[in-house]
C-alpha cells in the first residue's frame, strides 16, 4: 500500500467524518436522504483527493529525506557478470 | 505468477469499483416514497379550510424555526411541551398529535398522542409532553421536527416543518460527537504516518551484509587457536579450574 492510496483512504473517511461532525455542530442539516448522501459522497471525494494529495507529497517528502532508493536496491555483486 | 496476481488485483479492483458505483446509483435512485419523510408543509393537505394549526415548542410557535438558520435551540435533557393547536369556522376532529424527528430521510424518534373520545371541534389543542432523555446522551446537532395532525381515519391533516438545535448535556458530551473526535484524531494521525508506508509498496530492504565482530587481543577467535595434536581441550570451566580461595580465619 503506497503512501498516496493510504492517505486517500484516510482522507475518505475524514471527509464523510467532516460532514456528520458539521451537522453534530449545528452546521449541516442531514435529515433527508438524498441531500445527505449527496453531502457524504461529496465530503468522501473531496477528503480522498486531498489525502491523496497529501499522502503522495508526505511520501516523496519522505523519500527525499530517508535513502530508500539505496536500501532497496538489489543489492550489487562486485563479480558477477 | 506476477502477471497472475497482476490480473487478480485488477479483476478485483474493477469489481470492487463496479459494486461502489451500483451501490452509489442505487443509493441516488431511492424514490422519495420509500423514505419516511413525512409529508412537508400542509398546502396541499386536506385540512378544512379556515382553520388555523399552530404548534408550539415550550411556548415558542414552531413557524419561527422553519430554516436551519433559525432552529430552536433546545437541550434534549430537559422535557418539552409541545403544544397543537387548532382553531377555526368548521369542525374538525383530531385523533392523534405526532412528533417525529428525522436524520437521514428517517424517524430517529416518534412521539404520539392519542385522543381517547376525538369529537368534531372547531378548536382544540393536544399537549405533548416530551423527554428525550434517552437520546439526549448520543444525539446533539441538527435535526428537522415534523409535528403532525391526524385524523381517526389516519389522514394527516396538518404538518409542520421546523428545526431543533439540540445541544448536549454540559455543552458537549453526546457520544457521537466525541467518537468522530476521536476518528478524527487518528485518521488525521494516520495522514501524517502515511509517508512511512511509501516503504511498504517497495521491496522489502534487504538486510546489511553481516560484518565481523571487532577482533580484540584478548579474545582470539576460535579458529584461529586451534588444539594441536594431543591436546584435549578442557570441558570444565574455567572456574572450576582456579583452586578455592585459601585461607581463612580459624
Amino acid at each position: 500500500m503506497s503512501a498516496t492510496s493510504h492517505g486517500a483512504a484516510c482522507g475518505v473517511v475524514l471527509g464523510i467524518v467532516i460532514v456528520i461532525f458539521l451537522q453534530q455542530i449545528a452546521y449541516l442539516d442531514l435529515s433527508d436522504l438524498v441531500p445527505a448522501i449527496e453531502y457524504l459522497l461529496i465530503g468522501g471525494i473531496v477528503g480522498g483527493l486531498l489525502g491523496a494529495g497529501i499522502g503522495y507529497a508526505l511520501g516523496r517528502s519522505y523519500l527525499a529525506r530517508h535513502d530508500v532508493a539505496q536500501a532497496t536496491a538489489p543489492p550489487k555483486n562486485a563479480d558477477g557478470p | 505468477m506476477r502477471f497472475i496476481l497482476r490480473r487478480r488485483a485488477g479483476g478485483v479492483l474493477t469489481s470492487r469499483l463496479v459494486l461502489g458505483l451500483t451501490m452509489v446509483a442505487l443509493l441516488l435512485t431511492i424514490p422519495s416514497f420509500t423514505s419516511a419523510s413525512a409529508p412537508a408543509s400542509g398546502a396541499s393537505l386536506p385540512h378544512a379550510l379556515g382553520t388555523t394549526y399552530t404548534v408550539t415548542w415550550n411556548t415558542v410557535d414552531v413557524s419561527t424555526a422553519s430554516s436551519t438558520s433559525s432552529a430552536l435551540s433546545v437541550d434534549f435533557t430537559q422535557s418539552a411541551t409541545v403544544w397543537f393547536n387548532w382553531s377555526g369556522t368548521s369542525s374538525v376532529t383530531i385523533a392523534n398529535a405526532q412528533l417525529q424527528m428525522f436524520y437521514f430521510g428517517f424517524a430517529v424518534t416518534t412521539r404520539t398522542v392519542t385522543e381517547t373520545n376525538p369529537t368534531a371541534s372547531a378548536s382544540g389543542h393536544i399537549p405533548l409532553t416530551w423527554t428525550p432523555l434517552s437520546i439526549a446522551y448520543v444525539l446533539a446537532g441538527l435535526y428537522k421536527i415534523t409535528a403532525s395532525f391526524i385524523a381517526p381515519n389516519g389522514t394527516t391533516m396538518f404538518s409542520e416543518n421546523f428545526y431543533l438545535r439540540a445541544t448536549a448535556l454540559y455543552g458537549f458530551v453526546a457520544a457521537i460527537p466525541i467518537v468522530l473526535l476521536i476518528i478524527a484524531i487518528y485518521e488525521v494521525y494516520a495522514l501524517v504516518r502515511s509517508g512511512r508506508y511509501a516503504m511498504l509498496g517497495r521491496k522489502p530492504a534487504t538486510p546489511p551484509p553481516s560484518t565481523p565482530p571487532p577482533k580484540t587481543p584478548e579474545s582470539a577467535p576460535p579458529t584461529e587457536s586451534a588444539p594441536t595434536e594431543g591436546e584435549t581441550p578442557s570441558a570444565t570451566p574455567p572456574a572450576e579450574e582456579t583452586p578455592p580461595a585459601s585461607g581463612g580465619s580459624s
